[in-house]
């Protein structure tokens, strides 16, 4: 048994239904409405342009007091993003306040697509690739896009 | 809190300021009190009352004051507003956005409305106030008569922007035309709809309800800022660090906000007050206790909790707010399963703690002393803001004839056949010897000077109880031995039973089997 949901995420649903954002939509599951697939497009121009990446979002009991928990399920390739698709954000974390809501995270995940951060690696790995042969890093962010974000 | 007079009072319920009848009363909550005029850039100062930007005094240099030393407190102001009088830092006084956009859109729509109905005159007569007559001033001035445009709330707010309508002036309208209510009621209905997104606030959506503005000018209702303060002393909105959170939890409401909610919405403001009360109480009042799944407690014992978590905070805010008490559970580290609630992460039995004392430390920690009051089984939970809550059901003890019929069937069993017995000769054993078992092995213990049993133990817990009743809580309080062993008191449902677990202790601690 769980308590009734807060008006509050009732009304981001709704908002989220009724005023998209491009290349963004979060849809919450019928049986669990904390629990939403969400879908970004890489943003145009960027080494993700044309992918479509799903990600997993979920409201915690106490939310908007803590941030919601999200993670890629594309393979993606990029600095801020590891291999469980976990994401590097400052606003997931200690910069989150319950002023700011799913749409406004979504759109930060959105920019971070489009604008990586190297210098604050979540990937290692990837992060080097990106600091020491840029070129090739974002070639093989596209060849990941082509191979995992793209509808077949 | 400030605005709680009109919540109780549900028996009659404000009603809603009428766009026609009332068209002063609600130009009037726009009002400037210094200059008169509708808000510019409004201030809300740390006493709740709001102002013009332009109409704040003349800021002095504060004197004597050397903590917190911020550049902007060092300036300060004498507050114009009777009620209030207090010397203001003035960077505490920072524009009220909530309140500055509303008069930003209520401008937009006036000066739509007005342009269009430049041809329809409104005749406004100034009242003479008693006090005004009695009032020293010459009192030979005639009533002034002004001549406006565009319905009563038009013609009155355009006055009042003009500066030529007092703030404590009322006026008479020349009659009315049907035609004229009507475009009242527009103009009215069109302001709601523009400035509903503004009262609606940030973090939870709804209808602010008992606004407080934070000295950086945002606004949230007093509950959520109070949760949003749990977990972190920046401003939701701006990031700005905010003043300690006993300070601001203290403030009084934005009056302004207030009266102005209260005079537009009464319905939607009780239906919210209303809906707030339920939610805490818990869904169709079949969750209607705070669980805290933390540690064993016992009836009539007291326990000593640290509260940090800032989902328990608010559920220790909501108790100290209501009844003052919530249900102690005990953290089901092992997973056993727990009758009909299956596997849960608490034990099923647990003790109602009555909140003695609460002391709110400043880095929003609290302190509490709660004494235990009775057990209670739960019968089904849910999570509310992060912490349990749940529907319980009082567990006593059976009544005493049952009581006295159990002591006589157990004692007139034949003796235990097998020699070493401890359960068998427990069985046996009168309800006032088992009392007695316990009452020796304290004597006997203390005679050795047991560590459990110091000064400093007894203080916090008194002399082991004369009630048989009671002593095996009091025993389970100061008796070093596991938690998990100790629970079992807590579904007992006879005296006999618990003194029989206590009785099981102490024999098992003779024996060495522990
Ligand atoms: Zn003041
Ligand atoms: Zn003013
Ligand atoms: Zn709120
Ligand atoms: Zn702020």
């Amino acid at each position: 048994m769980s308590a009734p949901l807060p008006k509050r995420i009732i009304k981001e649903t709704e908002r989220l239904q009724s005023e998209p954002v491009p290349g963004i939509s979060a849809q919450p599951h019928d049986d669990n409405a904390r629990y939403f697939d969400v879908i970004v497009e890489g943003p145009g121009g960027s080494c993700y342009e044309g992918g479509v990446f799903q990600l997993e979002l979920f409201l915690p009991d106490d939310y908007p007091m803590c941030p919601p928990r999200i993670r890629f399920l594309t393979r993606i390739y990029h600095p801020n993003i590891d291999r469980l698709g976990r994401i590097c954000l400052d606003v997931l974390k200690n910069n989150w306040s319950p002023a700011l809501q799913i749409r406004t995270i979504l759109l930060s995940i959105q920019a971070l697509l489009g604008a990586p951060n190297p210098e604050d690696p979540l990937n290692e790995a990837v992060a080097k690739q990106w600091k020491e042969n840029q070129p090739e890093a974002i070639k093989t962010a596209r060849e990941w896009t082509e191979l995992y974000a793209k509808k077949k | 809190m400030s605005q709680d007079g009109d919540a109780s009072e549900k028996s009659a319920l404000p009603t809603a300021l009428a766009a026609h009848e009332d068209a002063r009363e609600l130009v009037r909550l726009l009002q400037c009190t210094q200059c008169s005029r509708p808000f510019r850039n409004p201030v809300t100062l740390p006493c709740g009352n709001s102002i013009c930007k332009e109409c704040l005094p003349e800021a002095h240099q504060r004197e004597h004051i050397s903590y917190p030393d911020l550049p902007g407190r060092r300036q300060g102001f004498q507050c114009p507003f009777e009620d209030c009088g207090a010397e203001h830092p003035a960077s505490d006084c920072n524009i009220d956005v909530t309140l500055a956009k509303i008069m930003e859109s209520i401008t937009e729509v006036v000066a739509k409305h007005r342009s269009v109905l430049e041809s329809m005159p409104e005749l406004l007569e100034e009242q003479v106030m008693w006090d005004e007559v009695m009032s020293s001033q010459p009192s030979s001035e005639k009533p002034q008569v002004h001549q406006s445009v565009g319905g009563r709330l038009i013609a009155t707010y355009t006055l009042a922007a003009q500066g030529v309508l007092n703030h404590s002036t009322d006026v008479t309208f020349a009659d009315a035309a049907e035609q004229e209510k009507a475009i009242d009621i527009a103009v009215l209905q069109e302001v709601l709809e523009t400035t509903q997104r503004e009262v609606d606030c940030q973090v939870c959506y709804n209808l602010m309800l008992d606004p407080v503005t934070t000295f950086c000018g945002h606004t949230l209702c007093r509950k959520c800022l109070a949760r949003v303060l749990d977990h972190s002393l920046h401003c939701p909105v701006c990031r700005r660090g905010l003043a300690i959170p006993p300070s601001l939890l203290r403030q009084p409401s934005n009056k302004t906000l207030v009266n102005l909610l209260n005079g537009l919405c009464p319905d939607v403001v009780a239906a919210r007050a209303e809906a707030v009360e339920q939610e805490e109480r818990g869904s169709e009042g079949n969750a209607n206790v705070s669980l805290f799944v933390c540690t064993l407690g016992f009836p009539n014992q007291p326990t000593f909790l640290r509260i940090f978590e800032p989902r328990y905070r608010l559920m220790l805010r909501r108790c100290l707010e209501g009844s003052r008490q919530f249900g102690m559970l005990m953290y089901n580290r092992y997973g056993e399963p727990q009758g009909d609630l299956g596997h849960v992460h608490f034990y099923q039995y647990g003790t109602m703690l009555q909140i003695v004392h609460a002391q709110m430390l400043a880095d929003g920690t609290s302190l509490i002393e709660t004494r235990g009051l009775y057990r209670f089984r739960v019968k089904s939970h849910a999570v509310l803001d992060g912490y349990s809550v749940g529907d319980v059901e009082r567990i006593d003890d059976v009544n005493l004839a049952e009581e006295e019929r159990i002591e006589a069937e157990e004692t007139s069993l034949p003796p235990p056949t097998e020699e070493g017995d401890i359960t068998g000769q427990i069985n046996r054993m009168s309800t006032q010897e088992l009392l007695a078992l316990g009452q020796e092995f304290i004597v006997r213990m203390r005679g050795r000077s047991a560590n459990w049993l110091q000064q400093r133990v007894l203080d916090i817990h008194g002399q082991p109880s004369e009630d048989a009743a009671l002593f095996p809580y009091w025993f389970a309080s100061v008796l070093p031995i596991s938690e998990e062993e100790k629970y079992k008191l807590l579904g007992t449902r006879t005296v006999r039973e618990r003194l029989k677990i206590t009785a099981t202790w102490i024999r098992r601690i003779e024996t060495q089997r522990w």
